[in-house]
């Protein structure tokens, strides 16, 4: 099979990259091993402000995170742009909490805030009473919380639909197939195991399958495949506006449309190869819950109706993005930490270089070439 | 037996000690319980717990399952909402009771024909053994304990001395508690009224018994339509009755059964339909189960009799095609063998249409299964011993594929023995006899389905309007559209849809949706293995899960 553009990967940034491709004119084909996508499995919440998870985990990576602090804020302006673009993916944008407990962790909040506002994000400190003004269902114990105004959420299951139609619409070939290496010689040719495909240009938005595939290209890029833990709720009346984590434990939580609470946060699930869906754990699923049992009392009575476990993908806190060192015929795309707020963004640019139409020097902090060997 | 009344919407409602929500609710005409999103109103229909349709709230708190709650004098019961206002629930006032470990020798998950022979058995090997269930009386859907009332008949004699044996023989048998959560070990974890149970026994024995299949068409879900086993637990647990007047329909013999219950009880059956067509018109299959077990099939020509005495038309290759609702009845609309269609009007209806087993809690272990297309299920893998894939793991009764009750008793002895000899008393052996009623009554049980339409009525079939997932509203039509969009897999089909995405986590629709996958995409049912299950198995309250996190201590 040959086209223009092939787009291995078919989450939120192969599917971005692929409708960006279609629309200004290119053949694409999207080939996705349609297993362990995090764009099916997340939570939807659109992360600006630093994680404290991730600080807390991976602290020689908090200097790249604060660096793309400015690229998450504008991942999360380009939702906007997508759902103007593809209609509703129930995007709401009011802002996002993280929660203190005591006075140490208020003042870890503060410098935290002052070093995003810093890097152009909209934060300010609430004490108490201010919060109870918009989330009043919060526990006793809670003192006060950063605010970040640039945060929300989607409904991943509604943005993938409508990614989905909207690449169908505009012509992309979807084929359900795994490569397994990638040649260039002369075009692209990517080896599946079905098919074999060609093409002018491929660009990899694999996540945790990437590394691999560019193993060949003199790149090691430490894509890590790191399953995560989530839970539901039955539907209940609307009231959690805001994303809500903690400065200090590993949480999320949030209302969907549909009244359903969403929890998560980063508790680890049970990695069962990368063909099959991670198991959950029983003690993420116990202390996942339990903590936002704690924050958020009023749920008590709300029931758990499904916990699930994804796949996410690390590398080393930033995104990679643009052309391999050795060939531009093949352009990497994987978004990193809060990939799916990044997902539009990166695969926007994805499309970009592809077509040349995005300023080098934008994406230059981003390039594969800090994995060459 | 003491008397009393609650408020439903406030107006009084009288109950009896021992008696559902649902039940004293549906005797006093009371069918609608909950409003959905898209404001239609549902009532009980599975009476067992499964489907989380008869969903209320009690004394401010939503999300109670009337079927499943008991009633007391003075409660407030309040239709609930689609979508109830979190501030609106009172906090805890009573703290639920302390958390208990529990690590017995057996444990047995479900206390009914199967569970109980189970647990007697291992108890007499010498092995401590905890029995858990989800109804407050054991005895589970065949035996249909009741509270307060003396047994109705041979039937439920037969479960009051069974449980009473099981009493006798020292299990512990801790009634009203779910078990959600099933982990590699095994360990589970149960909800006891908002205590958590934790239990890690050595060895497990699965009896979580089946759920009936339902009959879908357009309307099934209608305040008034219910199972045919949730009709029988109303009569037969609390002598409710589920109206005045009655039709029973689908496949299968419990149909015909309840419809004398029902009548013995007062209520007036105006049909029977039965889309098989009539055993005489299928002579050899009725002769093989005559020499299975003769007994049973003499019970069956009894019940033919009775019902013609009573006057209560049997119609065979009768089916139901819609029911709507006219002012507070139901209007049932059938199609007989001759294509002509006949309307009933009544205050409840009925449907049984066979049985899916409630095997998530051995599925969330990977036991393996493996698909039975003549009855449309899975069953489990087991060896002779009741032994499933998975160590330590015993899988007895429906759970483990239909079965019936006989069947299920002299299987729950098997594991029994067998599981107390693997946690270290007694050897095992002897199980001869055992093994050989068991042939006798499995061939009974494959010939008896022979004489009913044990396979599941094709998807394609239905009306576009029909819905086929009861919590998410969402109807056939849309599920086709879904698989001309997203073709894939079930999970695919899921997210693209929601269809098995609410409270009864697929159960109903499940295996609808699996068989029209398969027939998308060529593939085996088996390897779709339905909704993949995930803890929990039922729907249960974060005080709950934070009760059993407290309990533990596990993932601070
Ligand atoms: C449980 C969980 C919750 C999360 N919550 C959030 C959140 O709330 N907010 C947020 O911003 N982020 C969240 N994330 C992270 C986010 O989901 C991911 O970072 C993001 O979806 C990655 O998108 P992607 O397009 O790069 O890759 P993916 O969505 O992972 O898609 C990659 C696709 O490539 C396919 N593939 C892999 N190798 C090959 C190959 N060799 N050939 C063909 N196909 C291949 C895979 O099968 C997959 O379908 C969460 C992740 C998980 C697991
Ligand atoms: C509604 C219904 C009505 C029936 N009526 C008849 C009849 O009249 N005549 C007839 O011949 N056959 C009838 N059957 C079939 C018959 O019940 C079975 O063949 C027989 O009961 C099988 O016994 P069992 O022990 O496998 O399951 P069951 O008797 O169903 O027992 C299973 C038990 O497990 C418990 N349980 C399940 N899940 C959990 C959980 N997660 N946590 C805690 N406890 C749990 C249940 O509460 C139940 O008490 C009926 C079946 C159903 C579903
Ligand atoms: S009727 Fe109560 S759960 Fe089905």
């Amino acid at each position: 099979m040959a086209t223009d553009v092939l787009v291995i990967g078919g989450g939120i940034v192969g599917m971005v990259t692929a409708t960006e491709l279609a629309r200004s004119g290119a053949q694409v084909t999207l080939i996705d091993a349609e297993i362990n996508a995090g764009s099916t499995a997340n939570a939807g919440s659109l992360h600006v402000q630093m994680q404290s998870r991730f600080m807390r985990l991976y602290p020689d990576q908090v200097p790249a995170i604060e660096a793309s602090l400015p690229t998450y804020r504008a991942a999360a302006q380009e939702w906007e742009r997508l759902e103007a673009e593809i209609g509703s993916v129930e995007l709401v944008r009011k802002g996002g909490l993280m929660l203190a407990e005591d006075a140490a962790q208020l003042a870890f909040l503060e410098q935290k805030a002052a070093r995003e506002a810093r890097h152009g994000l909209q934060v300010e400190l609430l004490d108490r009473p201010a919060l109870d003004k918009i989330a009043p269902w919060l526990g006793p114990q809670i003192i006060g919380a950063e605010l970040c105004h640039n945060e929300g959420k989607v409904n991943p299951l509604a943005a993938n639909l409508r990614l989905r139609a909207a690449a169908e619409a505009l012509g992309v070939t979807r084929v359900r197939d795994r490569i397994t290496a990638l040649a260039v010689a002369g075009r692209v040719e990517a080896h599946g195991v079905t098919g074999t495909y060609r093409a002018d240009r491929a660009v990899v938005a694999a996540s945790w399958g990437a590394g691999a595939l560019l193993r060949d290209h003199g790149l090691t890029v430490p894509t890590q495949a790191e399953p995560l833990h989530m839970n539901i709720t039955e539907p209940c009346a609307a009231r959690i506006d805001q994303l809500i984590q903690h400065a200090e434990r590993s949480i999320t939580l949030k209302q969907f449309r549909s009244g359903q609470i969403v929890i998560g946060g980063g508790w680890p699930a049970r990695d069962c190869g990368q063909a099959r869906v991670p198991a959950v754990e029983m003690g993420s699923l116990l202390g996942n819950v339990a903590l936002a049992a704690r924050l958020v009392p009023a749920i008590a009575h709300v029931r758990v109706i499904r916990s699930w476990a994804g796949m996410n993908t690390t590398i080393d806190g930033a995104s990679v993005l643009g052309p391999l060192p050795a060939t531009d015929r093949i352009i990497l795309a994987v978004p990193g930490d809060a990939g799916y707020t990044l997902g539009p963004l990166i695969g926007k640019w994805a499309a970009g270089c592809v077509l040349g139409t995005v300023e080098r020097e934008r994406i230059a902090r981003f390039s594969p070439s800090r994995f060459a060997a | 037996m003491s008397a009393g009344s609650f408020l439903f919407a406030g107006r009084p409602v009288p109950c009896r000690d021992g008696q559902s929500l649902a039940a004293a609710l549906t005797e006093a005409g009371e069918r609608a319980f909950r409003t959905t999103p898209n404001d239609q109103r549902r009532g009980m229909f599975c009476g067992m717990g499964v489907c989380q349709d008869c969903l209320v709230t009690v004394d401010g708190i939503p999300n109670r399952r009337a079927c499943m709650t008991m009633s007391e004098d003075g409660q407030r019961v309040e239709m609930q909402v689609a979508y109830p206002v979190l501030e609106d629930i009172p906090p805890a006032t009573t703290s639920p009771g302390a958390a208990r470990i529990l690590e017995p020798d057996v444990a047995i998950i479900g206390g009914g024909a199967a569970g109980l022979s189970a647990a007697i058995a291992a108890r007499a090997a010498g092995a401590e053994v905890v029995v858990l269930d989800e109804r407050k009386v054991g005895g589970g859907q065949y035996y249909k304990q009741s509270a307060s009332h003396k047994p109705l008949d041979a039937q439920q004699a037969e479960g009051r001395d069974l449980l009473a044996r099981a009493r006798q023989s020292g299990a512990e048998i801790i009634g009203a508690v779910e078990v959600w959560g099933a982990f590699d070990g095994p360990l589970f974890l149960a909800d006891a009224a908002g205590a958590a149970l934790i239990v890690r026994p050595r060895c497990a024995i699965v009896a979580t018994g089946a759920y009936e299949r339902p009959r879908m068409v357009p309307g099934w879900t209608l305040p008034g339509v219910m199972t045919t086993g949730a009709a029988q637990t109303l009569w037969r647990s609390y002598r409710s009755l589920p109206g005045a007047r009655v039709a029973v329909c689908g496949s299968g013999p419990l149909n015909a059964q309840v419809a004398l219950e029902l009548a013995a009880g007062g209520a007036e059956v105006a049909l029977v339909g039965e889309a098989a067509r009539a055993p005489w018109r299928a002579p050899w299959v009725a002769l093989r189960a005559l020499t299975a077990d003769p007994g049973l099939v003499l019970k069956g020509l009894a019940m033919m009799r009775d019902l013609r005495r009573r006057g209560i038309p049997l119609r065979h290759e009768t089916t139901l095609q819609a029911v709507r609702a006219q002012g507070t009845e139901l209007c049932a609309t059938f199609r007989g063998s001759s294509g002509v269609t006949t309307e009933v009007t009544v205050d409840a209806l009925c449907m049984n249409d066979g049985f899916e087993p409630q095997n998530e809690i051995l599925r969330l272990l990977g036991a393996e299964m493996r698909y039975d297309a003549d009855v449309g299920h899975l069953r489990c893998t087991r060896d002779a011993r009741m032994r499933t894939s998975v160590r330590s793991v015993f899988a007895v009764g429906d759970c483990a594929g239909l079965g019936g009750a006989p069947a299920a008793r002299v299987e729950g002895t098997i594991a029994g023995r067998a599981a107390a000899a693997e946690a270290g008393y007694g050897d095992g052996y002897d199980l001869f006899a055992e093994e050989r009623q068991l042939a006798r009554h499995r061939r009974f049980q494959s010939s008896l389905w022979r004489l009913h339409n044990a396979r599941p009525a094709p998807a394609e079939t239905l009306a576009r309007d029909t819905i086929l997932c009861r919590c998410e509203e969402i109807t056939l039509g849309d599920v086709m559209d879904g698989l001309q969009d997203s073709p894939g897999d079930l999970g695919t089909l899921k997210r693209a849809t929601r269809v098995g995405m609410g409270r009864c986590q697929g159960r109903y629709c499940g295996p609808v949706a699996a068989r029209l996958v398969a027939e998308r995409t060529g593939k085996a049912v088996e390897d779709l293995s339905f909704f993949a299950p995930r803890v929990p198995v039922k729907p249960v309250s974060i005080a709950a899960i934070l009760a059993a996190q407290e309990a533990l201590g596990d993932g601070d």
